[in-house]
């Protein structure tokens, strides 16, 4: 008996001392997850009380062919970048892994951009991208003049302006080449003095050993890099809101958007729900591809 | 080998622990307290402290503080504490929150109807006709700014007024008399077609007309956005479409949507040196009558005229039209201090308020009797020259034809799809009558579901 009233006094008192953490997730994380739930299913004009709907407001999105299909569509879109940001990524890192001096000044340069904060790195990309004065056209200007085609109008155009994102977003990559650094860092040597005693050409070295070796951290990035896309808002809330002809108006802005301009809380908590299946949808699909392409050490099917 | 954490060997005693648990509760409970106390009635020991939550910051704010101070300096009875630079959103969960500034701005008057139609502003009408104002005190689409439902719940401290502003070295320039602005949307686009200049490549060097904001060109073309009583949208009026249609055309006589587009993004900061309209990059444009102020203040050499904004030459009748804007003052409902709230807004409709507002904001009053304040009007020295223009946005804000974007539930959606119909239209890729037929399906659908 009274070794068991001190354990539980053990266990009131690690509770106590755990408390600021679980008060803080009770109160902070897991009741607005759940609030926004139950908001989900009202119409909740923040101003006046929720009133149930039951699933009128899901049945609001999927039927808004104007801003909700698109915005997912846009947002979609952004994907593409993910490729692109993968190649160059590891492309970027197996050069900056390279044994050269002065190597720590270039990873420094690469690295640079995705410290920078996100309000001044889209300003700044505001000018590089202005069609008229901007240095992205100063450069493509006299490259594509010769054929007769006008340098695009980027953030103008609504043809132009999320190609006009993901170059910018690029720019940035040098976030996850650190993190691909680190991998390729951690490839046993003996993996390529044994592919140098079989005679392997460096393609072979980086197709065969290297390649396998960083799959996990590829995947890494991958799943990072879907959950961030799909959350895409801070650049088009500065630079374009939404506009040229709605070119840009992205999933979460279009959130943004229903609850703070329109005051229509519970389809926005709704939308964000939706979000989190559609996260959660792309994110299993990746990793049920993962079996086929990640190697893991230790790993027999691998 | 496993890593474990040493356990401890003596918990701590309870008589140590209760002292601990104890003090966090009674400190928690004295905060409480004491923010229980700074909201207290408390009249009845020295003045009530009424938190006035605004949204200007920078010189704005010293501004505003001004008006503030000589309040404070007339009412003994009442401290204001002015909070600069609010965002709408803020005021928002704080009136949600249930502590809420005792009056508030709003930086974004589109809001105005949904606080109202929600209960969360005080409707201000017995205060008003109590408090010996009358209608006929103020100019037309003042008060209808105000006014949601039927009934009044925010009081304008100065309003915006557009006009029609023009360079003068660039009228002489492409030969037309400096002195003669044009005075029809048709004059207009023959200006800005001539004003309108480019380089040997053909790329456009100077704008004849700064594209409009949409709403402004809308309001100057006799648009409606409302049925009178507000219950349905009007996007599709008539007069709205005349207007994007002549949006269309300005955009073509100066060079074509991406070539206007890829120049006007390259404009600088208005509020600066390098306001486009100042370095000579924009002829003409339709702007509010704060500009005087920043073109005294930014580019005192430019030599420039102000005018009444164009109208149709079909419609003699909305001869000049102007758009107004205003600075919106709110009191929540559940605000502790109501009737100090209203003795701070019933002062800033006076004419020594309204008179020392206007003079360091440049907002136009919107009390009648203070337009006709001379020394609003008469320039002294190169410290006032805004006044001399000023004077003509003053007269065009008391214009029977004078527009604003009527008070309604969704107004931030509203204005949202006018301004993606207006791209749209200004792209050529859809025309102005199939842009607001949507623009018009979608609100009225939105309109009739927040019907109260």
């Amino acid at each position: 008996m009274k070794v068991r009233a001190r354990e539980r006094r053990k266990t009131l008192q690690g509770l106590l001392f755990v408390s600021p953490w679980l008060i803080g997730f009770l109160v902070f994380t897991l009741y607005p997850i759940l609030a926004s739930l139950y908001y989900s299913f009202c119409d909740f004009r923040v101003l006046s009380p929720p009133r149930w709907i039951g699933l009128g407001n899901y049945h609001a999105l999927l039927t808004d062919r104007d801003y909700f299909l698109p915005s997912l569509v846009n947002t979609l879109y952004m994907l593409g970048e993910l490729p692109v940001a993968l190649v160059l990524g590891v492309g970027m890192a197996l050069l900056l892994n390279q044994k050269l001096p002065g190597i720590g000044l270039f990873r420094t340069l690469y690295y640079l951009p995705s410290v920078m904060p996100t309000v001044a790195v889209a300003v700044l990309w505001l000018w590089l991208l202005n069609p008229e004065y901007g240095l992205v056209n100063a450069a493509l200007g006299p490259i594509l003049e010769p054929f007769g085609i006008a340098p695009p109008g980027w953030l103008t155009d609504p043809g132009w302006s999320k190609p006009a994102f993901i170059l910018m977003d690029l720019w940035a990559v040098g976030g996850s080449v650190v993190v691909y650094l680190a991998g390729l860092q951690g490839i046993p040597v003996h993996l390529y003095e044994a592919a140098d005693l079989d005679g392997a050409t460096p393609w072979q070295k980086t197709r065969h050993v290297t390649l396998p070796q960083l799959s996990p951290v590829i995947f890494y990035n991958l799943i990072i890099g879907v959950i961030a896309t799909f959350q895409y808002f801070t650049q088009a809330f500065i630079m374009t809101n939404g506009g040229p002809q709605n070119s840009t108006l992205f999933y979460a802005l279009h959130l943004f958007h229903n609850a703070f301009r329109d005051f229509r809380m519970g389809r926005a908590c709704a939308m964000a729900w939706v979000l989190f299946l559609v996260t959660l949808a792309a994110t299993v699909l990746v990793f049920r591809s993962s079996a086929r392409w990640v190697y893991y050490e230790g790993d027999r099917n691998g | 080998m496993p890593l474990t954490m040493p356990r401890s060997r003596t918990p701590l005693p309870r008589w140590r622990l209760r002292p601990l648990v104890l003090s966090c509760l009674a400190a928690c409970l004295l905060l409480a307290a004491a923010q229980g106390c700074s909201r207290g009635t408390a009249s009845e020991r020295g003045p009530v402290e009424l938190r006035v939550w605004t949204m200007w910051g920078g010189d704005e704010a010293e501004a505003f503080q001004a008006v503030v101070d000589e309040f404070n300096r007339t009412h003994p009875q009442i401290v204001v504490r002015n909070l600069p630079a609010v965002d709408d959103t803020k005021i928002i969960r704080a009136i949600v929150a249930d502590d809420p500034p005792d009056v508030f701005t709003l930086r974004e008057p589109g809001y105005l109807g949904s606080l109202a139609g929600n209960g969360a502003l005080l409707a201000l009408d017995d205060r008003f006709a109590g408090s010996g104002l009358k209608e006929a005190d103020f100019a037309p689409g003042t008060l209808s700014q105000c006014r949601y439902g039927g009934r009044l719940h925010a009081m304008l401290f100065l309003m915006d007024c557009y006009g029609l502003l023009w360079n003068k070295a660039a009228f002489r320039e492409a030969g037309l008399d400096p002195e003669t602005p044009p005075a029809t949307h048709e004059q207009l686009l023959e200006y800005a077609r001539k004003l309108t200049q480019r380089d040997a490549k053909g790329r456009i060097t100077r704008l004849g007309l700064l594209p409009p904001d949409p709403m402004v060109l809308i309001g100057s073309f006799g648009g409606r956005f409302t049925t009178p009583d507000g219950a349905r949208p009007t996007a599709d009026h008539e007069r709205n479409i005349a207007a994007l249609r002549w949006y269309r055309e300005l955009i073509e006589v100066q060079g074509g949507p991406e070539q206007v587009n890829g120049f006007a993004a390259g404009f600088g900061q208005e509020m600066g040196i390098n306001n486009p309209f100042l370095v000579d990059k924009v002829a003409m444009m339709l702007n509010g009558q704060w500009n005087p102020y920043w073109f005294q203040r930014y580019g005192p050499k430019v030599r420039y005229g102000a005018a009444p904004l164009p109208y149709p030459a079909e419609h003699p009748e909305l001869r000049h039209p102007t758009w107004l804007g205003g600075n919106l003052f709110c009191i929540p409902a559940n605000t502790r201090h109501a009737d100090e709230a209203w003795t701070f807004l019933r002062w800033t409709q006076t004419l020594p308020a309204q008179r020392l507002f206007a003079s360091t904001m440049h907002g136009v009053p919107n009390l009648l009797a203070a337009r006709k304040e001379p020394s609003l009007r008469t320039v002294g020295g190169p410290d006032d020259a805004w006044k001399g223009a000023f004077g003509i946005f003053m007269d065009a804000a008391s214009s029977p034809n004078a527009r604003h974007f009527p008070v309604t539930a969704v107004t931030g959606l509203y204005q949202y799809e006018l301004l993606t119909a207006a791209d749209y239209v200004r792209f050529g890729s859809r025309t102005p009558e199939a842009a607001l037929s949507d623009v018009q399906q979608r609100v009225a659908r939105e309109m009739a579901r927040s019907q109260p």
